[in-house]
């Protein structure tokens, strides 16, 4: 396995609720290689979408570090984090997290938009939305490229949500329950489509759920609970067997 | 650097919220109507001013001592470099009334009580010298206003020609024509020559300001109106006697200046007919000229700094041929003369302006409200666009680009709304005036043929841009929220 691509070490993180401290995160050391598949498990309430969170640097650690390629990141400014969250990282959420008047293929040009000024990427405009073109189609969404989130089923507007989290061609992807708003036949398609693209483009590949048997299709399983990681393993499913 | 997903992003929200068609409203009313209305007003005020101009002499010489001579004062006034010409005036009081009752005299149905809605009325009278008087204000123009102003109320009638007899003798005492008065004998049934050409114009003229026509309606050139006004010469033994005195003057016409005042209360006749009235023996050369106040003309184009030091040298001149303890002259300049109307005139227009600026706060405060009801709703995806790695900063500017986009369309349609409003407005008014019978603005309130409107493309300009700035500015509190919405939370929620 290589080296890691993205570590946690002892990161804590509290809430305040009036004047009470709420700890979310107890001090968890986690770190995921490039090319790897993690799943983390855990009730609800454990600290897993937290902990996601604090990894793709949209919350900061109360404590601890967060490090990208053995660089510190946690501490940087806003600005730094928000670009390095555009090239480092893909998100995709339980909730697909679309913008509603948007197209497919403009959610996904969005992605692209972020790092880039606006006659940056009027000059660009034809190569970027090939590109995303492409994307879609690789999803097998071509024929839903100018079709609103409205209109497209729960499956394939999770779709655009990994076309957008890959077209920016990121090193990590965090997934927050991504299938924990689809049937099972349409979850199954999902994780499949997930899986073989972080296959194919050897991305370190970090999976937050509730269903063990998805879980054991990654390559290692974290356990959590309350706020602490209590357990790591080899996945005994088709992940193990890679 | 501007984030492309900004205006990519703002301008989504603005295509697909039609709640933002009423910030444009807004905006576009706003402007709109602050270009109209401000431009309708300045367009008044300065009619106003340049009716008030009209009126008035570049400076006048007042408050002077009882029974100073114009003699003693002219030299010295005239000698000053930025002087071109100076004309005596003579201000009392009298009862002006027609000798026979005018028939049928139109009642206006006054709203308020008014002396001069009375048969003959009071006047201010005003002696002017006929020969010298036209050398520092625009006489003849005052006549040609009179007729179209009367014209404006279906009164036909020509200009006065007193000012164009030959003679200066003649024109001294704005004699009619012989034949003239001689009618206007027989009208009255007053003794006349047997044949015209047999008679002489007796009968100083009158020049009397064109509001006073409600009563003098059926007065015909010529017709004799009798004056009457008094005098308080010290006693004998140092107490007050008041003294009458009457004349008989020949209507010579109306005049008007805009200045509705002055319009309305004013009466002009010759100054040696005033001056006989008060007392003193024309006929005698030594006979003092007396003034209440003296008209100065100065040079064309003078600016304010040389107008403000001629005044300085005039007032020093004339105080020094004063006698010794008399209380100091004054110099007014046109605006000095009228400070308290322009004053009033000036401050409602700042009035009118303040109310038109809150027009515009209206205006930003739904943009506002509609802002900041979109950062709400768009919670959501500020997390969304934090989650693929827009920064804050770039986030707030999406809503902030929202509100100046708005900000500047409603400018924009709203300035092009205004300039054709002002274009066309005396074509609408007319329009309306012919298939309604409704007018925007009575012309016959302000005796002005047409709807003023003044609009400098510097006002324009001010007015778009401040629009579009306001907006700007209250564009900033939504985007600074949207700016510092915690994304975490906002992905959270659901």
């Amino acid at each position: 396995m290589s080296a890691p691509v993205l570590t946690a070490r002892a990161v804590t993180k509290n809430y305040r609720l009036g004047k009470r401290e709420i700890p979310v995160l107890r001090g968890v050391d986690l770190s995921i290689a490039d090319g790897e598949r993690v799943a983390l498990l855990g009730a609800s309430g454990a600290g897993k979408s937290t902990l996601l969170h604090v990894l793709g640097l949209l919350d900061a650690p109360t404590s601890g570090a967060v490090e990208y390629d053995g660089r510190v990141v946690h501490d940087l400014s806003v600005k730094e984090r928000a670009l390095l969250r555009h090239r480092h990282t893909g998100f995709v959420f339980q909730f697909y997290h679309l913008i509603p008047e948007l197209t497919a293929l403009q959610n996904v040009l969005l992605a692209q938009m972020m790092g880039v000024s606006m006659f940056g990427y009027l000059g660009r405009r034809a190569a970027l939305r090939a590109q995303a073109e492409e994307l879609l189609g690789q999803v097998g969404l071509s024929d839903r490229l100018h079709h609103r989130p409205a209109e497209l089923s729960g499956g394939e507007r999770q779709r655009v949500a990994i076309a957008r989290a890959l077209i920016a061609q990121p090193r990590v992807i965090l997934a927050d329950e991504p299938t924990g708003n689809l049937d099972s036949a349409t979850a199954t398609g999902v994780v499949d489509l997930m899986f073989a693209v972080q296959q194919q483009r050897q991305l370190a590949f970090l999976l937050v759920t509730h269903d063990e048997r998805l879980a054991q299709r990654c390559d290692r399983v974290v356990r959590m609970f309350d706020g602490k990681i209590v357990g790591e393993e080899a996945a005994t499913g088709a992940g193990a067997a890679r | 650097m501007i984030a492309a997903f900004s205006p990519f992003l703002a301008l989504r929200y603005l295509v697909t919220r039609r709640i933002n068609l009423l910030g444009i409203g807004g905006v576009l009313f706003a402007v709109w109507a602050t270009l109209v209305v401000d431009g309708v007003f300045t367009g008044f005020v300065y009619e106003i001013q340049n009716d008030v101009r009209r009126a008035t002499p570049d400076l006048l010489v007042t408050d002077l001592p009882d029974q100073t001579s114009y003699d003693t004062l002219r030299a010295a006034i005239e000698a000053d470099p930025d002087v071109l010409h100076s004309a005596p005036r003579l201000r009392h009081y009298a009862v002006l009334q027609p000798l026979r009752p005018p028939r049928g005299m139109i009642s206006q149905g006054a709203s308020e009580v008014d002396f001069n809605q009375m048969q003959g009325g009071f006047a201010l009278l005003l002696g002017i010298d006929p020969l010298l008087e036209p050398q520092v204000t625009d006489v003849q123009a005052w006549l040609e206003r009179g007729v179209s102003s009367l014209q404006s109320r279906t009164i036909n009638g020509r200009a006065p020609v007193v000012f164009d007899e030959p003679d200066p003798k003649r024109r001294m005492y704005l004699k009619l024509p012989d034949e003239v008065e001689w009618r206007a004998r027989g009208r009255a049934g007053l003794p006349r020559e047997e044949r015209v050409e047999d008679s002489r114009s007796e009968w100083p003229g009158v020049l009397l300001g064109w509001r006073r026509w409600h009563y003098t309606q059926l007065l015909r050139e010529g017709d004799p109106l009798e004056l009457l006004t008094a005098m308080y010469p010290p006693g004998s033994g140092g107490d007050v006697k008041i003294s009458t005195r009457h004349t008989r003057l020949a209507f010579a016409g109306y005049f008007g200046t805009g200045y509705r005042l002055f319009d309305e209360t004013s009466a002009l006749l010759p100054i040696e007919t005033l001056r006989s009235l008060l007392g003193h023996d024309i006929s005698n050369p030594r006979s003092k000229a007396i003034v209440t106040d003296v008209a100065v003309r100065l040079r064309p184009d003078l600016p304010p700094a040389a107008w403000r030091a001629c005044q300085q040298r005039l007032r020093d001149a004339v105080q020094a041929l004063l006698p010794a303890g008399a209380a100091p002259c004054s110099v007014l300049d046109w605006q000095q003369q009228n400070t308290v109307f322009l004053t009033a005139v000036n401050h409602e227009h700042k009035m009118m302006q303040f109310v038109l600026f809150v027009v515009m706060l209206v205006a930003a405060f739904v943009i506002y409200a509609t802002l900041h009801m979109m950062v709400v709703q768009k919670w959501k995806d500020v997390g969304i666009l934090a989650a693929v790695g827009g920064n804050a900063a770039d986030i707030g500017r999406v809503f902030l680009l929202c509100g100046l986009a708005v900000g500047t369309l409603g400018a924009l349609l709203g300035t092009g709304l205004g300039l054709l409003t002002t274009t066309y407005l005396n074509d609408v008014n007319e329009w309306l005036y012919r298939e309604t019978g409704l007018e925007l603005f009575p012309r016959t309130l302000f005796d002005l043929p047409t709807i003023p409107c003044h609009l400098t493309p510097g006002w324009v300009a001010t007015v778009a841009v401040g629009a579009v700035l306001l907006t700007l500015i209250v564009s900033y509190l939504p985007a600074r929220r949207a700016a510092r919405m915690n994304p975490v939370q906002a992905l959270s929620y659901e």
